[in-house]
């Protein structure tokens, strides 16, 4: 699995690539921890190219979005493809993450709240 | 050496004076430091000798051989040669004393080598083999102290200092950190030690190279008797290449031992785990009841129970742990535990109080780990043949009416350990003889065949459609067995587990 990050202002945009399951999952999770290792926690996780998630990679996703949250900041995703929108409906992830369509929407929520800082 | 030599080989020149003798000469002798050390008559006076050459041990005038009563050029020339001779002889016997001198150090160091290996050969144990090692070395090469540091696979040092420790370890690793960038030994005197190890005179650290492993390094402290010449420290460069191989081994026994270690505690753990699972299926009045798990070759966090208790519905659970292995093991049996306690206590324990107060006991556990279980909890109400059910993020759970399309019952809330409040609330279902519901896990629509494309629910549906006039346990074999076909030449991934109910 390919890993991006950028910074856009506060927000650590991730840009992940391929398959997110047990096996690429470690990678991100060192990166989460990296994030929220101080404020503010705030992550952009782009999933326009992923096509697949198992259940290591979401709960890689939920301990950044606590990990954040912990720090008043957040972790929102972003171009969920449909099998991977699926899994979250399914699941009901839908209701513990901020879901947006796209990562400059996502980005933007964070506004008032990064801009305080 | 001119003596020795003269020693061994007194009858020739006693035959070298001879001739000369013959030859007319009044005497003949050989010289050593200005003295005359033998002489053809005894007590000649050499003084007179017109005749004179020196011998040489390479450049180093080592003596002279004078004849007396001769003066012709023929005469000198005669001398001359056999002073040439005599030369050549010492040099090859030095020559010879030094291979021999060589040949004495490489059996020394052999059997030095020797005594090194029958002291550490017993030992597997990296500490044991350290100090052994240390304390050999320090015996062979006549030391005061040695040292033997290995950096291990975590990166942390182990340190062996014989008979104590000397140095402490900031010294240490800087010492290596020049050992290592030049790749070199390091030969420090008295001056060159740092200044607070007062007792130390001269310390010889040499690296110890090791396959696939961090630095290690051999140090010799305070050379009994002289300095660190040549043969010791060939010596000792020696034993840092045993040592290396040495270590080498005791890291492989120790990665074995341990891997057999945590190879033997996942075994354990999956043997918990499977008895944890209920051995017996349930006769329930109304409802054809199977329920079973096929466990990955990892350790994997499915479960699935129920519960018959006189005076309480019939409940029945599916769970589904994210991750694997032993934390993944350990959450599932406490999960199970907490649903079971719930079931047990509460007074109306429906499946929404079960799945809320779980919720609410297990969150701080598992955020702590970062994990989460997906939890179904159903209930069979008879009296009204309805199933009252609360999903907290499980898929997938299948409902097929008789003589209907198969559906999948979506969870209304989020899993187990994510949320600190559980949305999932309390739904009904019909269920009427012929009605089938199926509680799987992830490993099951998840499965993936040679050409990575997924079971996925749409194959799942159909097939629950298709086995829905089956009995309970018919379902659960062929979608075993369907799945199984699927994905054969895969190995699989994660638990499979399916639960069936079947109204009759």
């Amino acid at each position: 699995m390919e890993l991006k990050t950028r910074q856009v202002n506060d927000v650590a945009v991730l840009e992940l690539e391929g398959r997110f399951d047990a096996h690429t999952a470690a990678p991100v999770r060192d990166i989460f921890q990296e994030i929220t290792s101080q404020e503010p926690a705030c992550i952009v996780v782009n999933l326009a190219n992923v096509h697949f998630v198992d259940s290591t990679a979401l709960s890689a996703l939920v301990a950044g979005m606590k990990r954040s949250r912990q720090l008043g900041g957040d972790l929102r995703l972003c171009n969920l493809q449909p099998p991977v929108r699926m899994i979250f409906e399914l699941t009901r992830l839908d209701r513990a993450f901020e879901i947006f369509t796209g990562e400059a929407e996502a980005v933007q929520a964070f506004g008032p709240q990064v801009e305080s800082r | 050496m001119l003596p020795t030599i003269l020693t061994a080989q007194r009858p020739h020149f006693e035959a070298l004076a001879k001739a000369w003798q013959s030859a007319g000469a009044e005497a003949f002798v050989v010289i050593v430091n200005g003295f005359p050390l033998v002489s053809w008559p005894p007590y000649a006076d050499a003084e007179e000798a017109v005749l004179v050459e020196n011998i040489w041990a390479g450049h180093k005038k080592v003596g002279e051989l004078r004849v007396i009563g001769l003066s012709s050029a023929e005469a000198r020339a005669h001398l001359q040669t056999e002073a040439r001779l005599i030369s050549s002889l010492i040099q090859a016997n030095e020559n010879l004393q030094g291979v021999t001198a060589q040949l004495i150090d490489t059996q020394d160091q052999m059997l030095a080598l020797y005594d090194l290996t029958q002291a550490t050969r017993e030992y597997l144990d990296l500490n044991t083999v350290l100090e052994q090692m240390a304390r050999e070395t320090t015996r062979l090469i006549k030391v005061e102290a040695t040292f033997i540091m290995v950096q291990r696979p975590d990166e942390s040092w182990l340190i062996k200092q014989y008979p104590e420790p000397i140095l402490d370890l900031v010294t240490l690793e800087h010492m290596l950190d020049i050992v290592q960038t030049t790749g070199q030994d390091l030969l420090l005197s008295e001056e060159e030690v740092e200044s607070a190890h007062t007792d130390i005179r001269d310390l010889l650290l040499m690296p110890i190279q090791i396959r696939e492993s961090g630095q290690a390094a051999l140090g010799l402290v305070n050379k009994i008797e002289g300095d660190f010449l040549s043969p010791d420290i060939k010596l000792a460069r020696a034993i840092a290449e045993h040592a290396g191989a040495q270590i080498e081994n005791a890291l492989l026994y120790q990665k074995s031992l341990e891997q057999t270690k945590l190879q033997t505690e996942m075994e354990l753990a999956q043997r918990v785990q499977l008895n944890l699972l209920p051995r017996q299926q349930p006769s329930v009045v109304g409802i054809d009841f199977w329920a079973g798990s096929r466990p990955a070759s990892q350790v994997g966090g499915d479960f699935y129970d129920f519960l018959q208790q006189e005076g309480r519905p019939f409940t029945f659970t599916v769970g589904d742990i994210s991750g694997k292995g032993l934390p993944a093991a350990l959450l599932m049996s406490m999960t199970r535990t907490a649903i079971r306690a719930k079931v047990h206590d509460i007074p109306v324990a429906t499946p929404e109080v079960v799945v809320a107060r779980s919720n609410t006991e297990l969150y701080d556990d598992f955020t702590e780990v970062s994990m989460f279980a997906t939890i179904f909890v159903g209930q069979y109400e008879p009296a009204n043949r309805q199933i009252l059910y609360a999903n907290a993020g499980h898929s997938p759970v299948i409902y097929c009416p008789a003589g209907g399309s198969a559906r999948l019952l979506e969870a209304d809330g989020t899993a187990v350990g994510i949320l600190p409040t559980s949305f999932s609330e309390n739904q009904r279902l019909t269920f009427a003889p012929g009605d089938v519901l199926i509680v799987a896990t992830d490993g099951l629509s998840e499965a993936h065949n040679t050409r990575d494309e997924m079971f996925g629910y749409d194959r799942l549906l159909r097939l629950t459609e298709s086995l829905a006039n089956e009995s309970a346990q018919a379902i659960a074999e062929s979608l075993y067995q369907t799945v199984n076909e699927f994905s054969s030449g895969k190995s699989q991934d994660d638990d499979q587990t399916v639960m069936v109910l079947k109204g009759i």
